[in-house]
């Protein structure tokens, strides 16, 4: 008899299966720990793994939805602790764990992802020194992504406004913490680089946990921030926080408030070097035209006094005429006394007797003074001539030529005007050039 | 907007460039004089400007259809 009333009923596979599935269903959630070997990642975004540890394994897989809230990435060899559901995949007989969510062994989950993010990126050349960019001296706008209530906001308008009020501000608000933070930051920085006048970004938030700060750790905001146009600068926290966004960016700022002083120049700074330019400017222009002053006084040494020259001139002239004349008229007076004297003793030699040589004599005697007074008055002529030619090269006219103007009070008759002082302001004067001459009025006299 | 002063740099930059043309002296005098009234006018305008400045504080909006926005920021929406 193979078969009996107390014989044991037999299953089909698939109501095996379905104790099975059922003894597992009641085992509910679990948690285990293992390391992940075998780990495979395809197109469909599910992760298949085996869960071992140095003596049992046994497969496992963590579905999309679940994957893709991890913050960290898993991999071949990392311990885990993985919360989970066993179940049979009937099809295959195989029994898996379902995985819903993993936590690195020992290390915190964000600890773990921050690490890998920057290892990652570092290796793709993210934080090279050679990617910053040197940020603006002279920022038109400053543009700001982060909270638009809050210390950090406040601390940097105050510092903005203090060192560089020429800049304007313009702030993006976005949630800094919590879920749609990293999105809106992102958003924030690709809005900013749309507007032409922003010169430089600020991008961060005030101090808080290292869950408060995430946002700034992950990867599309470090994207995003490699990807702006303008130098970005990030200001996360407090001195000792470190983002990945502070690796990314092109200066790191310890505080919000540090970063506002590093954007923009200080006011008192440049004011006081406008005040340095505006005194060498003064320096400058008094050694210039004390140079000029210079050259201008010894150039007028060299020349002396073109109007003193022409009245020294005259002055000789007058003289030599004066000298000329008196020269002439004693010669002629001298000539005359002679000739008197002569007659005087023509008068008294003897009367008839010799008269007729007397009469010869006098004759003779005036022939010779007609002859000395001619010769006299020819050489007289003749030296007026020669101080006439000299005074001419003398004469003012021939100044005039060379570019010097008399100027005469009144029309042409009047005195020449050697003093500025003598004039008045309103004053007509006549100016005289070598050719013509030209009517002029005084504006203003200096002494 | 079409004559907008010069941007604080450019003025500065201006200033620095008519301090150093007058300090080597190449410059005839007439010239170093106009330089020196420019020099001493671009001094005004930045200390003016140095002093008299409201800081421009706009907060970034997007409006329903997508669009940036500009809209000045109150002190006390901060």
């Amino acid at each position: 008899m193979l078969r009996s009333a107390a014989a044991p009923r037999i299953l089909t596979v698939t109501e095996l299966a379905d104790r099975l599935r059922a003894t597992f269903e009641a085992a509910g959630t679990i948690w285990v720990g293992g390391e992940i070997s075998n780990l495979k990642r395809p197109a469909s975004g599910h992760l298949y793994f085996t869960l071992k540890d140095d003596r049992a394994q046994i497969a496992a897989v963590m579905f999309r939805s679940a994957a893709q809230v991890l913050v960290f990435q898993p991999a071949d060899g990392m311990e885990v602790v993985v919360r989970a559901r066993m179940d049979l995949y009937p099809a295959r007989g195989a029994v898996q764990l379902y995985v819903e969510a993993m936590e690195p062994h020992g290390l915190g989950a964000l600890t773990l992802a921050f690490e890998q993010l920057k290892a990652r990126l570092g290796a793709e050349g993210l934080f090279d020194q050679r990617r910053k960019r040197a940020l603006p001296k002279w920022p038109r706008t400053v543009g700001i992504v982060t909270a638009l209530h809050g210390a950090a906001i406040h601390d940097m308008r105050t510092m903005l406004r203090r060192r560089w009020p020429l800049a304007g501000v313009v702030v993006r608000p976005v949630r800094v913490q919590g879920p749609g933070a990293a999105r809106d930051i992102v958003a924030g920085i690709q809005d900013l680089n749309r507007l032409a006048d922003v010169d430089v970004l600020i991008v961060g938030r005030g101090g808080g946990s290292l869950e408060d700060l995430w946002a700034f750790n992950e990867e599309p905001v470090a994207r995003a921030i490699a990807a702006s146009t303008v130098p970005v600068v990030s200001a996360v926290g407090h001195e000792v926080d470190v983002t990945i966004a502070d690796f990314v960016a092109d200066a790191r700022a310890p505080t919000p408030t540090a970063a506002a002083s590093l954007v923009v120049p200080d006011r008192d700074e440049v004011a006081a070097a406008v005040d340095r330019a505006a005194a060498a400017l003064a320096r400058a222009l008094r050694r210039r035209t004390s140079l000029a002053r210079e050259r201008l006084a010894a150039l007028e040494r060299g020349l002396g006094d073109p109007g003193r020259r022409v009245t020294d001139t005259a002055q000789r002239l007058d003289d030599l005429d004066a000298r000329l004349r008196r020269a002439l008229v004693g010669r002629v007076e001298w000539d005359r006394r002679e000739l008197d004297g002569l007659a005087g003793r023509l008068a008294r030699s003897g009367p008839v007797a010799r008269l007729g040589a007397a009469t010869t004599r006098v004759g003779a005697a005036a022939g010779r003074l007609r002859f000395a007074v001619a010769m006299r008055v020819r050489h007289a002529r003749a030296a007026l001539e020669r101080s006439a030619v000299r005074l001419d090269a003398l004469s003012p006219l021939a100044c005039l030529e060379r570019g010097y103007a008399l100027v005469r009070r009144g029309d042409e008759t009047g005195h020449v005007v050697t003093d500025a002082a003598t004039l008045a302001t309103g004053e007509r004067v006549t100016v005289l050039f070598a050719r013509g001459r030209a009517r002029a009025t005084i504006d203003d006299t200096e002494g | 907007m079409a004559d907008e002063p010069p941007r604080f740099e450019e003025a500065l930059a201006e200033l620095e460039g008519l301090v150093q043309r007058l300090e080597k002296g190449e410059l005839p005098l007439e010239d170093s004089l106009a330089a020196f009234e420019r020099g001493v006018g671009l001094v005004r305008l930045l200390s003016q400007r140095l002093q008299d400045v409201e800081q421009r504080v706009e907060v970034l909006l997007k409006s329903e259809a997508g669009k940036l926005l500009r809209r000045p920021l109150g002190e006390d929406e901060v």
